[in-house]
Parts: structure tokens; sequence; C-alpha cells
């Protein structure tokens, strides 16, 4: 094994936390050598599916959501994956790894928590506090907004207010207009989603051109992913980013994190000491790595623990009239968080968000059809395509001690341990799914669906891996404190999805980013401009 | 495989209706035939399993292939419930070959180009 020069920060982890950090910890400290590790390589658009004839079966294979199934696609992959045994859960992990990490391949919808979100114990006297309030990240979220270029409306009552949004909103659309009629027929609360995608040109990135499938990335490069928006930046602003790089080992010395272990592509090995490491591999890989580094694995503590994904439930409306099938960007139209806080009357605490989303390609509707084939199948399908709002019921996970990420007895051919996860819902999070479901189809019903069809729990939407390396104050029942410092190792600094002790209902992206910011503007602080 | 048998298959699976074609005349039984004459196919074998099977349940290739549509249609539904896995693969193959086909694809009011680089329009 070579040793390298040492370095300031090593950084393990390209996507959205990884890339947040490396460019604003180069902007505020940029004396400091920044190394980036990354498992997976760059993608240009020439590598997404969008232009090709076949683009719909894609996500079939080398574009699957889950790396399990590109793993078992078996065709070259794009994303650099490793195999996940979840065979103990209801719900399937979704990633990417590669530069930019799940960004590349997410729906870019970005709401932020609720304040309520950051302190459930003393509200609800359920799940922890988060170290700090929303107002301590509020301005991370603001400076967060501008740097991935965010379109939406200011002004959402569910959140205090917020500056001007970047971006003008993206079209309703006519589904989007449809489900919120539906809103509006009960008087309750409807918003402009606020999207990570260009609706006019930003940051010299193009607009939006609606062409749909934004899981299968942005050729015109609309969708801001991590290595659109933070990496160019980072990069010219001195950070070294080593692709093809997957890290096995942080390595500690007398309580302090010397460094890192990592293979590169040729399988060649290399120690990089460094003086702080930084771990942003999201809530499946950052507990993988520390324990497989065997940093805080006694099993008291709660690292790989309190795994929440933000269990979802579909109801799809069918309509008479045309409406826009798969056109605009799959995952942002308009939500609704009527449902959002705790109301006891419902039978639960904590809440719900209602997403109407767009839909998907022509082929993914038809593979979702009960039956698959068949003269009922064309039927329902000419029913559907073109006349439907999907209604996505994302519901609040809280912590629980055996959702977890564990270690296989296999390695894996990237030399890093295997990982399962383990995972069950709730009573509560079903009642939450229960009731959304039954708001959403009263929604779709009084928007003039004739017929609605109900997904209790979907199994492949995974998209959020949170929790496995909480913050908190206390050693005992935290893995980092509210900076993302290890307890156990000060200098080993947690930077994404992982930290989060609560997640809300809303999807994490604006949080992840604005929590990197957070953590990188301390630590320049503590070790000044140079 | 007779070609005669395996456009029975698809047929049923896919069998169109006064507007979509069938999936024949989508180009999935040739496609289909394409796909079981690579060693490349991934699930090569288990599309074979299922193929055999409908055969051998239908007392012969022939014999399926000149059966009533009810009739191919119970065949398939046994090896549907005794194969669910590896009938579902053959079933996302065939899908995806009629549903990526032109003529499906105008006969559901889609266009043929791809979403890039034109997009789309949508109201605002
Ligand atoms: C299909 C899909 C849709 C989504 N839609 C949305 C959405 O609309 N809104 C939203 O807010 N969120 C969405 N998400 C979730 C969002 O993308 C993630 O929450 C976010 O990217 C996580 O950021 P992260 O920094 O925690 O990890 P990631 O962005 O996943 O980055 C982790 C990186 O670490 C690298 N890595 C892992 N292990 C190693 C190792 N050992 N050595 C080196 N590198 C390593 C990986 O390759 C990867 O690049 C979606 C996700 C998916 C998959
Ligand atoms: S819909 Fe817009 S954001 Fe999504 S992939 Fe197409 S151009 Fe990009």
């Amino acid at each position: 094994m070579s040793k390298l020069a040492p370095v300031d920060v090593a950084v393990v982890g390209a996507g959205l936390g990884g890339a947040a950090f490396c460019k604003r910890l180069s902007e505020r400290a940029p004396h400091l050598r920044i190394v980036c590790l990354e498992r997976g390589d760059w993608l240009g658009p020439q590598n997404m599916p969008a232009h090709r004839k076949d683009w719909q079966s894609a996500i079939l294979g080398a574009w699957a959501a889950s790396p399990n199934a590109r793993l078992i696609a078996g065709e070259p992959s794009l994303s650099a994956d490793y195999p996940i045994d979840d065979s103990d859960s209801p719900i399937k992990p979704l990633m990417w790894n590669g530069v930019g990490g799940s960004t590349i391949n997410w729906a870019a919808h970005f709401p932020r928590l609720h304040p309520s979100d950051f302190k459930t114990k003393t509200l609800d006297g359920l799940g922890d506090d988060w170290p700090f309030t929303y107002f301590d990240l509020e301005p991370y979220y603001d400076r967060n907004d501008v740097e991935m270029g965010v379109a939406g409306l200011a002004g959402d009552p569910a959140y205090p207010p917020k500056p001007p949004r970047p971006m003008p909103p993206l079209p309703l659309g006519r589904a989007g207009a449809t489900a919120a009629r539906g809103f509006d027929s009960f008087g309750w609360h409807w918003w402009p989603v606020d999207a990570a995608i260009n609706s006019v040109v930003y940051d010299g990135r193009a607009a939006c051109n609606n062409c749909g499938p934004c899981l299968l990335g942005c050729p015109p490069r609309a969708k801001s992913s991590a290595d659109v928006t933070h990496w160019p930046k980072a990069l010219r602003a001195g950070v070294e980013l080593r692709t093809n790089c997957v890290t096995q080992q942080i390595v500690v010395q007398g309580g302090r994190a010397v460094g890192v272990i990592y293979r590169d592509a040729e399988g060649r090995e290399y120690e990089q000491p460094a003086s702080f490491v930084v771990v942003a591999c999201n809530g499946i890989g950052t507990a993988r790595l520390l324990m497989a580094s065997h940093i805080a694995t006694d099993p008291a503590l709660p690292l790989g623990r309190n795994l929440m994904f933000h269990p979802c439930a579909y109801a799809r409306g069918m309509f008479k009239e045309e409406l826009d099938g798969p056109r605009g960007p799959v995952g942002c139209s308009i939500y609704s968080h009527e449902f959002y806080e705790t109301d006891l009357s419902r039978g639960f605490a904590r809440g719900v968000q209602l997403q109407a989303t767009r839909e998907n390609a022509l082929l993914l509707q038809a593979l979702r059809l009960e039956p698959r084939w068949g003269r009922e199948a064309h039927r329902l399908l000419r029913e559907e395509f073109r006349h439907s709002v999907p209604m996505l019921v994302m519901v609040e996970d809280l912590p629980e001690a055996h959702n977890r990420v564990a270690l296989t007895d296999e390695i894996e051919s990237d030399g890093l341990p295997g990982v399962k996860i383990e995972y069950t819902l709730s009573e509560d999070s079903r009642k939450r799914l229960d009731f959304g479901l039954d708001r959403a189809e009263e929604v779709l019903r009084a928007a003039g669906a004739h017929r609605v069809v109900r997904v209790p729990l979907a199994p492949l939407t995974g998209w959020h891996l949170l929790g496995t390396a909480r913050m908190g104050d206390d050693p005992k029942t935290s893995v980092t404190d509210a900076r993302g410092r290890c307890h156990a190792v000060p200098n080993l600094i947690v930077a994404d999805g992982s930290l989060f002790p609560t997640v809300g209902a809303v999807n994490p992206g604006s949080t992840i980013g604005a929590l990197a910011l957070k953590i990188a503007d301390d630590l320049a602080g503590e070790v000044g401009r140079g | 495989m007779k070609p005669e048998f395996l456009s029975a298959v698809v047929d049923t699976l896919l069998p169109g209706d006064d507007a979509l074609p069938t999936g024949t005349n989508a180009g999935v039984t040739a496609k289909l035939v394409e796909h079981l004459s690579s060693t490349a196919t991934r699930d090569r074998d288990a599309y074979l399993a299922v193929l055999h099977a409908i055969a051998e349940k239908a007392g012969g290739e022939d014999v399926f292939a000149l059966a009533d549509e009810a009739t191919r249609i119970a065949v398939i539904e046994t090896v549907e419930k005794e194969m669910a896995g590896a009938f579902r693969s053959l079933t996302s193959l065939l899908l995806a070959d009629y549903y990526e086909a032109d003529s499906v694809l105008i006969a559901m009011g889609w266009r043929v180009e791809p979403p890039q680089p034109q997009g789309h329009s949508l109201p605002s």
C-alpha cells in the first residue's frame, strides 16, 4: 500500500452532502488541501438515455433506481454499485453511486423540514429533538437554495417566510391544475413545490423543457444535481476529486482519525493521511464504512440504527378528460401540507405530505398494471394513459432502533463487508399512510376522478436513507454532536443524510444540503482562513 | 421454437384491440426470436423455461398455436401461477418491446421521438 502526502481534509463520497461540504469549505478556507474520494465516476449527458429510442426500458436496466436491480440487470454500469441485502425490508433502498450521488437520479423535489420537525420530542413526546432549530438552519437553507437553484413561489403559508425563490415556479400542467381543484374544493392547503430544477436559465444551465423522465438523468442539466451545481465550483476552488476510489477504512489512532485507506480502479490500495476525515456516503454507505472501520460499533450505540425512509403510498385518479401523461418533471408539481402537523384526533401524531406528481413513461405504467397482459391490460392502460393524476402519500417515519443497517459476514467485490437492512413498517406509519390515502382519494374524486386505484405501500420508494449516524448531545444516544463530529472520534465528521435525528414527512435533499453547508462553516470557523 | 407458437404466445399476452396492434404486428415476436437466439440475453433460460412449460401444458407447440383464445389464456394463467418470477421477467421483456414500438406509441396517442432534445410543452 502506498502512503500519500497528507492533506487537511479527506472527504468520502461526492454526493449531495459531500459536494455541498467541499464547495463551501473550499470557499471559506481556501488554504486547506481538500481531497474527495468517490467510488463512482462522472456521468455526462451522452450517458443518459433520454435521447434514445429505447429510453423507456433503461429504467429496467442500467438506470433502475435500485442498485440491486442495476446489478442484477448486469448491463455495463454507470453507477458503482454494491449489493444491499434488502430481503428483510418491505421498502427497497434506492440510490446512485457516482459523482453527484443520488442527485443524479433524484426527482429534485426540494421542500424544507418544518420548524416542528426539529422538536418532535418536545412537542409530541416522540423521536428526538434535533440539537438545533429550524431557525439555526434557516440561513443555510437560504444559501443552499441559491446554490442549487430553486424554482418556486414565495409565500407558502405552511412555512415561516422564505426569501423570494431564485426562479419562478415550474408549470402546473393540466394534471397539477386538476389536483389543485381537488384541494380547493375542501379549502385545503396546496402550493407549487419548491423544485431544484431550472424554470428559466440559471447559473449557466438551461431551463427544463418538460421532457419528463428526471430519474434517467437530465441531459440539458436543468435539474440540479451535485455534479453540475457544486462540483464545478468546488473543483475551481481547488478541491481534488478522485473518482473510482472506494474508501475501505477510516484509520483511527489514539481516538483520532489519521486518514483513510482507499482502493482505486486498478485495485491498488493507498493510505491518504488527513487531519480531518469527512464521511458523506449516504444513510447506508456511511454506516457501512464506519462499521467496517470499527468505529462506534458498541451494540449499545446507535450507529446503523434508526434507519428511516419515509414510507410512501400512492392513490392514482383516472379522469375522463385528457391530462398531461408523462410530460413535465416527474416529481415536481404541487403538494399539500394540510395534514403535516400533529392533530391527535386523527389517531396518530406527526403527519403526512400529499404530493401530486406527474406520470411515468408508458412502459412503466404498463408494467405496474394488474393484470399485466391480455385484453383487460390494454383496456386499463388506455383508460389511464394521459388521463391520470398520481398522488404520492409520504409520511413521517420515526426513529426505531430495530430498523437498521448492519454488516453481513461476506466481503463484497468492492473490498468492504456486505451490508443488509432490516426494517419494519410501524403501526403509526401504517395509520399515517391510510389516513393520507383516504385524503388523497377524496381530493382526486373531488377533482373529478371516476376511478381511484391505491397502492397501500410502494416498495420501490426507498429514496431517502436517513438517520443511521444521528446527531445529538448525548453520546449514548447519538453518533455525532450537533456539528457532525463523531462523539467517539472528534475529528471524524459526518455530512450527509445519516445525521437526521428525525425526518419529518418531506424529501430530505434541501435539508442535507443545508446541513452540509452548516457543518462546513463550522469546520472553517475552527481552522480559520489560514 | 416454431414461429407460429411464439407468435401465438405473444399475441395472447398482447392481443391488441381496435387501435392497438397485436404483439406480432408490433414486431415483438421477431424481437423475441432475436432475444432467444442470443446467448447474451439475460434471463434467456427463464424465458425458455416459461415457453417450454406453455408448450408442454398445451400438449405441444402446434396445439397451443391452433387453440382458441380462451384455451391459450387458461394455459398461460396456469404457467403464470407455477412460475411467477420467470413469467414476470418474460412479460417485462415483451412489454418493453411492445410499448417502445413506434406503432404502439402512435396508437396510444404518443410521439415516437424520445423525450430529448425537444422536450414537451405544458400549460402553466
Ligand atoms: C430515484 C431517487 C429520487 C429521489 N428524489 C428526491 C427528491 O425528489 N427530493 C429529495 O429531496 N430527495 C430525493 N432523493 C434522495 C436524495 O437524492 C438523497 O437523499 C441525497 O442525494 C442523499 O445525499 P447524501 O449526501 O446523503 O448521499 P448521496 O447523494 O447518495 O451520496 C453518497 C455518495 O457516496 C459515495 N460512496 C458511498 N460509499 C463510498 C465509499 N466507500 N467510498 C467512496 N465513495 C462512496 C456514493 O458513490 C455516492 O456518490 C431521491 C433519491 C433517489 C435515488
Ligand atoms: S423534465 Fe426537465 S428537469 Fe426533468 S429531465 Fe427533463 S429537462 Fe431535466
